[in-house]
């Protein structure tokens, strides 16, 4: 196998298949955007592609774009090809990310030559800072190209790149057909973005990728359609009407929102969510709390809809009960700001559906009117791809008992595809613990077949049991936290009898009502009603089923279940095992399930979740390996989400890549903006001072504008758009400010929620601090979104008018603040930041130009290196939400302890020493208290 | 002008001003027609000047000449400039850079009812201390718990409590192995890494 390239030194790579060939010669021979269909192994192509350079020494090839695990792919696929080759001068992949943070060091890395895979944000400060010259670049490869927009960091990386090296080979690869092809000429702005000319389609029904495809043999495919239990499709149903009235609750909020092709079917897509999310995102930051609310309910629900199918029974009605815990409104509150879909029967059915589907009870009126359900009794209804499973291994079984003889290149081997980690230890735990025979207890109930033959009942007990225990835990903590809700609202005064009334526990009509009288309030199994019921009046009932699932002897036999996931020892079962009878569990993983169909090399496959790419996968190393047979299962949930979004899934691909195609076939093919890219005659005249009047002598400075901007800054697009306007830009770790324009000018960049989080946190308030310390003029830039609308004033509505009067808590009496406290910050307004990138070149006019190392070292303290004041920002937002810690301590800690696992784990002595006694103590009790055992 | 017992509590409104729909909608604070040079005096030593962006491009000089009446007088000087025309980003351009050369803070309104809000606020909160600010934390365990855990991108309220109640208390939660918090309800791969790294990424970065 493998094409050989015309270069001198032997390259040896592995690409069988026609399609793969012809790409591989396309991309040698010139540079071009390749959009391939998932599952096609671009992954392969890149691998291939950068051996093929590697060989031959001596360059220096930049991989931008490349996440953790396709670095991981690249580096191992190039050691082995390098190994197979034989090659000396192969020098593989050298990974650059935050970890690689030594200048110096990178700079030595760079000087070596060799692939590198570098993080966007470090790769375009270094271009521009030269420490990586992009001069000696070999050559670039993008991957993600769907990503490159024209503000992105990937584009500018591009861009850098192309303005100092003409000649180097620029290839980008894109999986991701459907959100390259969203938008208006998408393709053509892409391939503008990338500077390149040429567009690459492969779809799956390419001719060439379809000849070699289906070629010789294919794949035996057996489809399972799976019905769900009526337990299941009720509570799907359920869920579907909570998002469909969701949605028009949302509708009805006035917040402009465009659903008029909103039908159930694309509720059930993967990311309605994030439609309608997108969809708001111009006008976010002016809608009303409701709103929110409802969009981060959809989340919720749509994690519910997927949950349903995954999960099995116990853990779902867990999972359900954690759901409706956190919902809870904090006491006092109204039901204004109550998620809409808890009011609804349809959250009745869900939670109901769910509790039966693990046990149920008759419910009696006792006595004195409690209702109280006298005996509980287990149900755990399984999953009812489980019962397939098994009737597939044993089928496997059989087949592999009667026809032995067929001998060829694949092992014996079972391979199981899920969707997730957590799919796969449930399968794995199921297919281990199948045919353990559960109890025979006195109730014989709805696990059914429990006469002979495999089934989950042991495994379910056991969860159940878990559960139980879980639940136990949960009510507590539960109860710690809303207790404490509680005693917070009431004040001090109240607390002994707020206490005591919980500990008497709540007569019954005293109980809170939880969802404003809705069934699901009176349904207080659900342990919602701060009097927890299980624990306390139900608990002889909890006993009883407890004694229902009791550990029989058969099942004591069973060691514990592990929690690591033993897939890390992966290569020792390789060792271990022969493979004719493995059973492999494995994840979905995107391109990386090539190499575990390479390794495992199965003979059958059970795709106990629909997966499109992975079918191509198969598809692929069948046609790879012509001495190879393979016979695939294929299961999935008929009319459910999964079945839904398989089929859209593979609908939006096909729809992507015909608008893809007819735009390439009315393309201009003649796009020339590499020549218009800086002319040097356009670089002199801007940096002709234009102030000398009438006829005067034109005298060009010396160099173009100036400006220093903090390297936490290129996560954003501003840097790009400032050196798209010929300004040079100088990266570097700032303290004080995120861009120095001028001596005495220094700006303060935030968008919208960033300044409203930092309104909140107090962080605005130190900025805008210790930049008037160092700084003449300084002053803080709202930046809005180029879509986003230009204004901060709330929805005309009803609840905005009521909301007004509140002083100091809307973002215009915040701002109102600032401007009192701090009279000399301005402020700019931008609409965007194209507006920002011309209103900074306008207030640099007449300006002296910034001194970068100056810049630098002001707002450190004496004898700080510049490296150690920079902060990483999530645990630094994390620390801020610790109690006790103010801006004061906040430096001190971070210059003490190394990161939260260590501070979370100090002993309260070094804490005082560190902050003070009574911080101290907050901070310690903050990560040691105990929800589930304190009793406070 | 109508003259009325001036208090310290009013806004004190130049004459010039008769007529803008922004007063009608200054209701929660008294204000009263006096003589001051600047437009809006909000303030012992702050003062506000109104500007139409649509007035604005209709007579240019007029904001540099009114500005120039009100020198030295006020540590604080807004220019509440209410954007009522499109074409707003040469304006505001041009607006950017004379707030820095003149020295005053643009604040800008989108409505008459919000540059109202404005006025109001700066007479409201003339001595309120910066409190609202600084920055502030949730009062009880349950909230700051909240906020903590749901500072890293994607962690919600929802997954919060699971954590908590599964862990028991925060420093279980931060010291868990992956595969431990994997196995909390709702808790998928791309929420267990962000969680895990977030906790075990240094506060510095190393230089």
């Amino acid at each position: 196998m493998g094409s050989e390239s015309a270069k001198a030194p032997k390259i040896k790579l592995s690409l069988p298949l026609e399609y793969q060939q012809d790409l591989f010669t396309e991309l040698r021979a010139e540079d071009g955007l390749v959009v391939l269909a998932r599952g096609l192994g671009s992954l392969r192509i890149v691998t291939n592609l950068l051996h093929s350079y590697d060989v031959a020494g001596n360059n220096l090839i930049v991989i931008v774009g490349a996440d953790e695990r396709e670095n991981a792919w690249i580096g191992e696929a190039l050691a082995e090809h390098a190994a197979i080759s034989r090659s000396p001068l192969a020098r593989g992949l050298t990974q650059v990310n935050t970890d690689f943070s030594n200048v110096s060091a990178r700079d030595k890395a760079y000087g070596q030559g060799g692939i590198f895979s570098i993080t966007s944000r470090i790769l375009i400060v270094d271009l521009l800072s030269k420490l990586l010259n992009p001069e000696l670049i070999t050559g670039l490869i993008v991957l993600h190209a769907e990503k490159v927009v024209a503000t992105s960091t990937e584009a500018f990386i591009v861009r850098c790149y192309r303005q100092n090296n003409k000649t180097g080979f620029l290839k980008a690869f894109s999986d991701n057909p459907e959100s390259l092809a969203s938008g208006f000429n998408p393709l053509a702005a892409t391939l503008r973005n990338l500077f390149l000319r040429k567009p690459s389609l492969w779809p799956r029904y390419h001719a060439t990728v379809a000849k070699s495809l289906e070629g010789q043999k294919k794949a035996e495919v057996i489809e399972f359609d799976v019905p769900m239990t009526s337990n299941m499709r009720d509570i799907q149903n359920a869920i579907l009407e909570c998002v469909e009235v969701s949605i028009s609750e949302l509708r009805r909020s006035g917040t402009g929102i465009e659903l008029d092709d909103w039908t159930i079917e694309s509720a059930l897509h993967r990311n309605f969510d994030v439609i309608i999310r997108r969809q708001l995102d111009p006008v976010w930051h002016r809608t009303n709390f409701k709103t929110r609310q409802i969009v981060s309910d959809l989340v919720v629900l749509r994690s519910m809809l997927n949950a349903l199918l995954t999960y099995d029974a116990v853990s779902f009605h867990k999972y359900m009960e954690i759901i409706l815990a956190s919902h809870q409104p904090p006491p006092g509150s109204s039901r204004q700001n109550q998620s809409p879909w808890l009011y609804l029967d349809a959250a009745n059915i869900i939670f109901d559906t769910t509790k039966r589907r693990v046990y149920t009870g008759k419910p009696q009126v006792s006595t004195n009117g409690n209702q109280i359900e006298p005996s509980l009794h287990p149900v755990l209804e399984e999953q009812p791809k489980w019962a397939l499973l098994t009737e597939v291994l044993d089928e496997i079984e059989r087949d592999a008992y009667l026809n032995p003889t067929i001998r060829d290149d694949s092992n014996g081997t079972i391979l199981i595809m899920c969707s997730s980690n957590s799919v796969c230890k449930q399968v794995r735990e199921y297919l281990q613990t199948k045919d353990v025979k559960a109890a025979t207890g006195p109730d014989v109930d709805s696990t059914g077949d429990d006469k002979e033959g495999p089934s989950a009942a042991y495994m379910m007990r056991r969860k159940l049991r878990d559960y139980l225990m879980w639940k136990k835990n949960f009510s507590k903590a539960n109860m710690a936290l809303i207790n404490e809700n509680k005693k917070a609202l009431e004040g001090f005064t109240d607390q002994a009898t707020a206490a005591a009334i919980y500990k008497s526990r709540a007569p019954p009509n005293k109980r809170r009502r939880v969802r404003g009288g809705s069934a699901v309030a009176a349904n207080d199994r659900n342990g919602t009603d701060p009097p927890i019921p299980l624990s306390t009046d139900k608990s002889a009932n909890v006993t009883q089923l407890m004694d229902n699932i009791q550990i029989t002897a058969e099942e004591a036999q069973q060691k514990e279940e592990i929690v690591v996931d033993e897939l890390i020892d992966m290569e020792d079962f390789f060792e271990l095992y022969q493979m004719e009878d493995l059973l492999v569990v494995h994840p979905f993983d995107g391109d990386m399930d090539d190499q575990i169909l390479e390794e495992v090399r199965p003979r059958y496959i059970i795709m106990y979740e629909a997966d499109a790419a992975f079918i191509r996968r198969i598809e692929v190393y069948r046609s790879s390996h012509n001495d190879r047979n393979i016979r695939i299962y294929f299961m999935y949930y008929g009319t459910s989400v999964e079945e839904q979004r398989y089929l859209s899934v593979v609908r939006k691909e096909k729809d992507a890549f015909t608008k893809l195609i007819k735009e390439r076939g009315s393309m201009s093919l003649t796009i020339t903006h590499e020549a218009d890219l800086l002319d040097p005659q356009e670089q002199f005249l801007r940096t002709v001072n234009t102030r000398i009047a009438g006829g005067g002598r034109l005298t060009a400075t010396a160099k173009p504008p100036l400006i220093v901007v903090d390297v936490r800054e290129f996560s954003s697009s501003l840097p790009s758009l400032l050196h798209g306007r010929s300004i040079r830009i100088i990266p570097a770790m700032l303290t004080v400010a995120d861009y120095v324009l001028s001596p005495t000018i220094c700006i303060e960049r935030k968008s919208v929620t960033d300044l409203i989080q930092s309104f909140r946190n107090g962080r605005l308030f130190n900025q805008a601090e210790t930049m008037l310390q160092h700084y003449k003029s300084p002053m803080l830039l709202i930046e809005f979104d180029q879509n986003k609308s230009f204004t901060l004033d709330k929805f005309a509505d009803s609840t905005s008018t009521a909301t007004i009067s509140s002083t100091s808590q809307d973002i215009q009496s915040k701002i109102v603040m600032l401007t009192i406290a701090f009279p000399r910050l301005k402020i700019i307004w931008s609409s965007s930041p194209y507006q920002t990138a011309e209103i900074f070149e306008e207030l640099k006019k007449n300006q002296d130009e910034p001194d970068p190392l100056r810049a630098v070292e002001i707002g450190l303290e004496a004898g700080n290196n510049p490296g150690e004041q920079s902060f990483n920002q999530t645990p630094q937002d994390m620390l801020r939400a610790v109690p006790g810690i103010t801006s004061k301590n906040l430096s001190r800690i971070t210059l003490e302890i190394k990161d939260m696992q260590e501070l979370s784990n100090l002993p309260q002595q070094q804490l005082d020493e560190l902050v003070g006694k009574q911080i101290g103590g907050q901070i310690h009790k903050f990560f040691n208290k105990n929800v589930i055992e304190d009793e406070d | 002008a109508i003259v009325r017992p001036s208090g310290p509590n009013a806004i004190l409104v130049s004459p010039r001003q008769k007529g803008n729909p922004v007063l009608t909608n200054i209701k929660s604070v008294p204000w009263e027609y006096s003589d001051t040079p600047a437009d809006y005096v909000l303030g012992a030593t702050t003062c506000a000047m109104f500007l139409s962006l649509k007035y604005h491009r209709l007579h240019p000089e007029y904001i540099y000449s009114r500005i120039k009446q009100i020198t030295g007088k006020f540590n604080l000087r807004v220019l509440l400039a209410m954007v009522d025309i499109d074409n707003h980003e040469d304006p505001l351009r041009e607006l950017a850079k004379t707030s820095l050369v003149n020295n005053f803070t643009l604040i800008l309104a989108w409505s008459a009812k919000e540059a109202a809000r404005y006025l109001e606020a700066y007479k409201a909160l003339e001595h309120a201390a910066p409190t609202a600010i600084r920055g502030q934390q949730a009062a009880t365990y349950a909230e700051r718990m909240t906020e903590f855990v749901t500072v890293p991108r994607g962690i919600n309220k929802t997954d919060a409590m699971a954590l908590v109640s599964a862990f028991g208390s925060i420093r279980a939660a931060v010291n868990a192995r992956k595969e431990e918090v994997a196995t909390v309800q709702g808790w998928g791969e791309i929420k267990v890494k962000r969680w895990y790294d977030s906790v075990r990424e240094p506060f510095r970065v190393e230089g």
